[in-house]
């Protein structure tokens, strides 16, 4: 222990530690914009500057270790003033349209300003001006709204190594965008949204359906028809100011319906099915017929990502269909049949935790008799937005159940939404269906957590069977990068996307005045309410659930049989990951 | 087995040999600064002339090319050094100076007070 | 045999005490037996001050300077070196730098007489793209002393007692840089020397690179020995074709001679050095930015610690130094940390190497030992003001220094001083500013640039030196108000202490010093709308004198119809309508039109 004193009191801290970390255990939280726990340190902003006796110039607390007898001043006058007008060099360059932006009252900076107490304006001037960038299915940019702290471009490279962002120009004229500032979409981007989740202004935000559901809702010619992915229940209390942690399954049920959809069925259903289909579909590889390790396919990130960087690894990829698409598949077909209605009237609107599902519902690969299945996605963010637009009461509804009959899901499905839960759900059910005994301990504590690569271990009739779970597209790196090395290391892989799997989508409500993006806190507290749900249901398996076992009997046949494989599986192909040389350079 | 400092000795006798093998003797020795500014400034003209004119039979005159010496306003510069005499640096040499210096200065012995950098 | 050789005796009382007198005769019965006597002069000087090497005797051509010989030894120098033009190697003794310095420049002693040269002591004497003249000169010998009865330890030692200090600009001790690389524990350690020079005016470093391409290599590969890196890489502007053309030859050639490489010198050391370009960002000067362009990144500096020393290059320890304190390392080992720090003031040990620019007669580059006044380098290096101007200001350190006022001239030139003047060593820019200059202009000039070329990374110096700009800008066209001045002052404040790198801590530098040593010029523009120096277009005003024949060119030609009058007659200038462009004045035949 060190002693460091504070504003002129003496405390005892730990050394090897930054002046930033000493202070928030000490209870003094600096102010500051561009440090994320989970980054690297940028330095940049410069707000978390203090004062240390016998330093030249202010110091950057998130940067500057605590050394034995260093005396620190958070809050003199002269810091004070120096950190008002460091943020007020930022607000000058910003729209500061706050009343029409996507983040009013839910802005870190204009928080930020709030407690600096900038109530006068000293050097306006002139603002930078650029183009929005509408061109990604699920992610918009807008630098004019970008306080350049480089979040993004961290999380991009750091936690997703991605690297779709990065800085150019110099000077005022700085700007993050993709390379030779290519369209979002012919960039690497793969839509995870982990930029939106991390932005503290509104420079990257989900591509917004609000609007155009409203107006669809009001269509009476139309059947409207949700479906809600695990996640979604897990986290959208937060948005209205709940502690993370409460699942608002039946609540949102019923404010689906309230908003004007005609049926609300649940995601979790189709995760049910999808292990019937994954589950099959690796038995089938490990006896012999198809490339191992298996790589599961739900997230459509990590499909995005597949196509641009792992092309060789394809074929090792599961051909099933994401829960979103295999209900959306059902909705247009077995569902429209059951209520005798035209599929074209139909409108397939998916609520999920995530951008990159806007840019799934776009997959020609994904297209159903010619239709686009889902027709609309939106995030848990958007989802909230029109709850509270409408007028919805969620917190004080009352609960209903999903519709039939692709409403009723078993505790497996309702895992889908947390990392490891795929590869969880898919043992139970291959375990089961291989050996033809029960799975005693159906909880596999192995694959749970947070952290980034977890494996197990587990014993079929006498073989082992080697799986590995990676989230977040970093880790996924590490374990790709593996198998390219060594093919034979595991049998089945479960990769997600975001940091946490779904619970972490990239359209999951922002961090509260008081948290972090990406705490994992509040991640933990998101899976806990999953696994509770799990946990108090009398059917946990997913081929035990009894209106899937009534699908296939009515309609899909068998597992891997012919109308699944037209209906709930998909194909991939290489991308050349454009967006990395300019158009005008590539060889024709 | 020599020391680094032996060899280094060694090396210097030798580098020196080469030197003096290359004419360094001569009784003139003329140093054109070749450094970017003094190229900028025209310094390629200027050694072309003094190499044309060793080509064409000047003798006894030793040629080289050095870095900047920090006289930026009256570049490019010549050295003219003669053993036991001061050295002579000319300022603001063009072509023509040049081959003047070569007539008057390196044959003649006749030092062209005017360019002279004092 | 043309050529005619010199002998130079020292005939201080030391070598007298060692024979000197006997050793003159012995020379001249030697040059009689070979028939010599005309083609050989001798002359007879004052004390050398090589006393304890005596008897000292120097032979030109060769510049080899004999000692420690007797007059047994006589025959056999003149036979080899004059005869036989072979030096006796043997007899040679460690010639100083200085001296021979001397004996190489003199001739342009107006200029160099008053300066010292270390850093530049080869550049303008050699020639560059031939190792034969840099080993010829002590080349190489200050490595080869370190490989041969120097440990690490000693060598930083030495580094340290000679109280070098870094010329980047920041004047951190460069010893102590040495032994906190060599102090961390590393399977790979990199020396990098920085050749980035962004300074707008600044050529320094090139002329040190074209000039003398080896002492760069041969420091690099001493700090190699000294901190356990075996790797080097020389980053350097990709602007500088021919200092690249050249380090990479001088490279190449060492590589060839056994001073790069395996087994440098026998010694069994290991050292290889690679050329990085760097593509032209200023701040890519700055020591983590320059570390990240060289891994492939785009060139922003991030917070220290960890410092390059722990963390740099890589991730790994790494030493970084600038071209001049490169320049410096082989004559501190060869001359002896001592005889360094005996040069130059308290605090700042050597010489420093000035880009000598602006209104001044002699612009050069200069190297003068440290406590050198401002004065002595504009005046009787410079040569003054030209055009028999008034001296105003002079501007020393880069783009980021600042401007300096007559009552500043008699300071002496180091770190501290300079500092407490207002200004920076930085890299050693220097400009000299006379009374046709405005000092709000200049200040918008360097602060033009400073904007330009930082690296957005953080707050206060993308947006605050942009709205200081703006300021400026306001101020030159006349719309600046009171207030505007201490917002300068203000944001320049903050900006200096709260910036992340170099770059933005001393950007506000030429608006604070031209505000603290010329406020009347401030305050000129901001209430009175004059510009002194007539230098801020907008402010001033263009008016019909009466050689006036009324030709009407200015009324055509003005875009903003504020002249008036009839043909052949006195024509006349709204003010209010005028948009001082200028271009009534630039038209007229008659110098009829007069700004003021």
């Amino acid at each position: 222990m060190i002693t460091i004193f504070i504003n002129d009191k003496p405390y005892q801290v730990e050394p090897e530690q930054t002046i930033m970390q000493a202070a928030d255990r000490l209870g003094f939280h600096i102010p500051r914009l561009c440090y994320h726990p989970k980054l690297s340190i940028e330095g940049a902003c410069r707000v978390c500057i203090v004062e240390v006796v016998g330093m030249r110039n202010y110091v950057a607390s998130c940067a500057y270790p605590v050394s034995e007898g260093m005396k620190i001043y958070t809050n003199t006058e002269e810091i004070r003033r120096a950190r008002r007008d460091i943020v007020e060099l930022i607000l000058d360059n910003h729209p500061e349209d706050c009343h029409t932006c996507e983040r009013d009252g839910n802005c870190e900076l204009q928080r930020l300003a709030f407690a600096m107490g900038i109530r006068k304006r000293h050097f306006e001037g002139e603002k930078k001006h650029y183009e929005k960038d509408l061109s990604s299915a699920s992610v918009i940019r807008d630098p004019n709204k970008c306080i350049l702290c480089g979040r993004c471009v961290r999380i991009c490279s750091e936690i997703q190594k991605v690297n779709a962002l990065g800085y150019a120009h110099r000077g005022f004229k700085t700007v993050v965008m993709p390379a030779y500032n290519m369209p979002f979409k012919d960039s690497v981007c793969t839509t995870c949204g982990q930029c939106i989740n991390v932005c503290p202004t509104s420079a990257f935000i989900e591509k917004n359906f609000t609007q155009e559901l409203f107006q669809k809702l009001g269509d009476k010619s139309l059947i409207k028809v949700a479906q809600i992915a695990p996640s979604v229940r897990a986290a959208i209390g937060e948005a209205f100011a709940l502690e993370p942690g409460r699942q608002l399954e039946k609540e949102l049920t019923a404010a689906l319906r309230k908003l004007g959809f005609d049926y609300v069925f649940d995601t979790q259903f189709s995760a049910d099915l999808t292990i019937m289909e994954e589950a099959s579909e690796f038995l089938e590889r490990f006896q012999g017929k198809g490339k191992l390790p298996m790589i599961t396919s739900c997230s459509s990130a990590w499909m995005k990502c597949l196509e641009q960087f792992y092309p060789d690894l394809i074929d090792n990829v599961s051909t099933c269909k994401s829960p979103m698409s295999m209900a959306s598949a059902l909705i247009k077909t077995y569902f429209a049949k059951k209520i005798k209605a035209d599929p074209k009237k139909i409108l397939s609107v998916a609520c999920m935790c995530c951008t990159a599902k806007k840019y799934e519902a776009l997959r020609p690969e994904l297209m159903v008799d010619g239709m686009q299945a889902t027709d609309m996605v939106i995030t848990t963010r958007e989802l909230a937005w029109m709850i509270k637009s409408a007028g919805i009461d969620l917190l004080h509804i009352k609960g209903e159940e999903f519709d039939h009959p692709l409403g009723y899901s078993s505790g497996a499905g309702t895992i889908f939404g947390v990392t490891g839960g795929v590869m969880e759900a898919a043992i139970r059910t291959a375990y089961e269906l291989y050996t033809g005994e029960t799975l005693l301990d159906i909880e596999i504590q192995d694959i749970r957590g947070l952290k980034g690569i977890k494996e197990g271990k587990l014993i079929i009739d006498g073989k082992e069977i080697r799986v590995a779970v990676a989230h977040g597209l970093g880790n996924a790196n590490e374990i790709l990068s593996a198998i390219r090395t060594d093919p034979e290391r595991y049998h089945f892989v479960e990769i997600m996307g975001c940091p946490g799997g779904c619970i972490g989508g990239g359209g999951q409500p922002y961090a509260g005045s008081n948290s972090m993006p990406l705490d994992e806190e509040c991640l933990m507290k998101r899976a806990e309410a999953l696994y509770g749900l799990d946990r108090n249901k009398t059917i946990r398996r997913s081929h035990e659930n009894p209106d899937v076992q009534r699908l296939y009997k009515e309609f899909l046949g068998r597992p891997l049989g012919a109308v699944s494989h037209k209906l709930l599986h998909t194909h991939y192909s290489p991308k050349e990951p454009r967006g990395i040389v300019p158009a005008e350079l590539t060889v024709k | 087995m020599s020391t680094p400092l032996e060899i280094i000795r060694k090396k210097r006798a030798e580098a020196i040999n080469r030197i003096i093998s290359k004419g360094y003797l001569s009784s003139k020795r003329v140093y054109v600064g070749m450094a970017t500014c003094e190229i900028a400034a025209g310094s390629i003209e200027v050694m072309e002339v003094f190499q044309e004119a060793i080509r064409s039979g000047l003798s006894d005159v030793y040629l080289s090319q050095k870095g900047c010496a920090g006289r930026c306003n009256l570049e490019p510069t010549v050295e003219v050094v003669e053993e036991g005499k001061i050295p002579l640096k000319y300022g603001l040499v063009t072509k023509e100076k040049a081959k003047a210096i070569i007539e008057r200065h390196l044959k003649k012995g006749e030092v062209i007070k005017e360019w002279l950098i004092k | 045999m043309p050529a005619r050789f010199n002998i130079t005796l020292c005939d201080g009382p030391s070598c007298i005490h060692k024979r000197s007198k006997e050793i003159v005769l012995r020379i001249e019965e030697e040059l009689k037996k070979h028939a010599l006597t005309d083609k050989v002069g001798i002359n007879l000087s004052g004390c050398l001050g090589m006393c304890d090497k005596g008897p000292v005797m120097i032979i030109n051509p060769g510049y080899a300077i004999y000692g420690s010989f007797t007059e047994e030894d006589v025959p056999e120098i003149i036979q080899q070196h004059i005869l036989k033009k072979k030096p006796v190697v043997r007899f040679i003794v460690d010639e100083d730098h200085l001296y021979n310095r001397f004996f190489r420049v003199f001739g342009d002693v107006n200029f160099f007489g008053k300066q010292m040269r270390i850093a530049l002591r080869n550049c303008g004497i050699i020639d560059p793209e031939n190792i034969d003249d840099y080993i010829s000169l002590r080349g190489y010998e200050a490595l080869a002393r370190v490989l041969t009865d120097m440990s690490p330890a000693k060598v930083i030692a030495e580094i340290k007692k000679s109280g070098l200090r870094g010329r980047g600009g920041a004047g951190f001790p460069t010893g102590i840089k040495w032994e906190l690389t060599a102090k961390e524990k590393s399977d790979e350690k990199y020396v990098i020397c920085n050749a980035d020079e962004g300074d707008p005016g600044a050529f320094m470093d090139r002329s040190a690179i074209e000039g003398d391409p080896h002492t760069i290599v041969e420091g690099m590969v001493i700090a190699g020995f000294a901190i356990g890196a075996s790797r080097g890489i020389v980053y350097i502007r990709a602007e500088y074709p021919l200092a690249v053309k050249r380090i990479k030859k001088a490279i190449a050639e060492a590589r060839e001679s056994g001073f790069l490489g395996e087994n440098i010198l026998g010694s069994g050391f290991n050292f290889e050095i690679e050329v990085r370009l760097g593509a032209g960002a200023f701040v890519c000067g700055e020591e983590t930015a320059l570390m990240l362009s060289i891994e492939g990144h785009r060139g922003m500096p991030r917070p220290r610690p960890p410092f390059p020393s722990v963390s740099g290059l890589f991730g790994k320890p790494t030493l970084i130094n600038n071209v001049e304190t490169w320049a410096n390392i082989p004559v501190i080992i060869l001359d002896g940390a001592s005889w360094f720090s005996s040069l130059g003031t308290e605090k700042s040990k050597g010489t420093k190497v000035f880009a000598l620019a602006g209104k001044v007669k002699n612009t050069g580059l200069v190297e003068v030992p440290m406590g050198t006044t401002l004065r002595q380098i504009i005046y009787d290096i410079g040569g003054g003001i030209p055009g028999d101007k008034q001296f105003k200001a002079v501007q020393t350190g880069g783009p980021s220094g600042g401007c300096l006022s007559e009552e500043y001239l008699d300071t002496k030139i180091d770190y501290e001083s300079l500092a407490k003047a207002g200004s920076i060593m930085g890299s050693g820019g220097m400009i000299v500013i006379d009374e046709d200059s405005c000092m709000v202009n200049i200040a918008k000039f360097f602060l033009e640039f400073t904007q330009n070329e930082s690296c957005g990374k953080c707050t206060p110096c993308r947006e605050g030196t942009k709205r200081m700009l703006e300021i400026l800008i306001r101020i030159t066209e006349g719309k600046g108000t009171e207030k505007d001045i201490d917002k300068l002052q203000r944001l320049g404040n903050m900006i200096k202490k709260a910036s992340l790198c170099g770059l933005g801590q001393s950007a506000p530098n030429p608006v604070l010093s031209t505000i603290k040593n010329f406020r009347a010029e401030y305050e000129e523009h901001v209430h009175n709308k004059r510009c002194r120096a007539g230098v801020c277009q907008h402010l001033l005003v263009y008016e019909v004198t009466d050689k006036c024949v009324g030709c009407a060119a200015c009324k055509k030609a003005c875009p903003a119809d504020a002249v008036s009058g009839s043909p052949k007659a006195k024509h006349h200038i709204d003010i209010n309508k005028c948009i001082k462009c200028g271009v009534c004045f630039k038209v007229c035949k008659f110098n009829a039109i007069r700004k003021s």
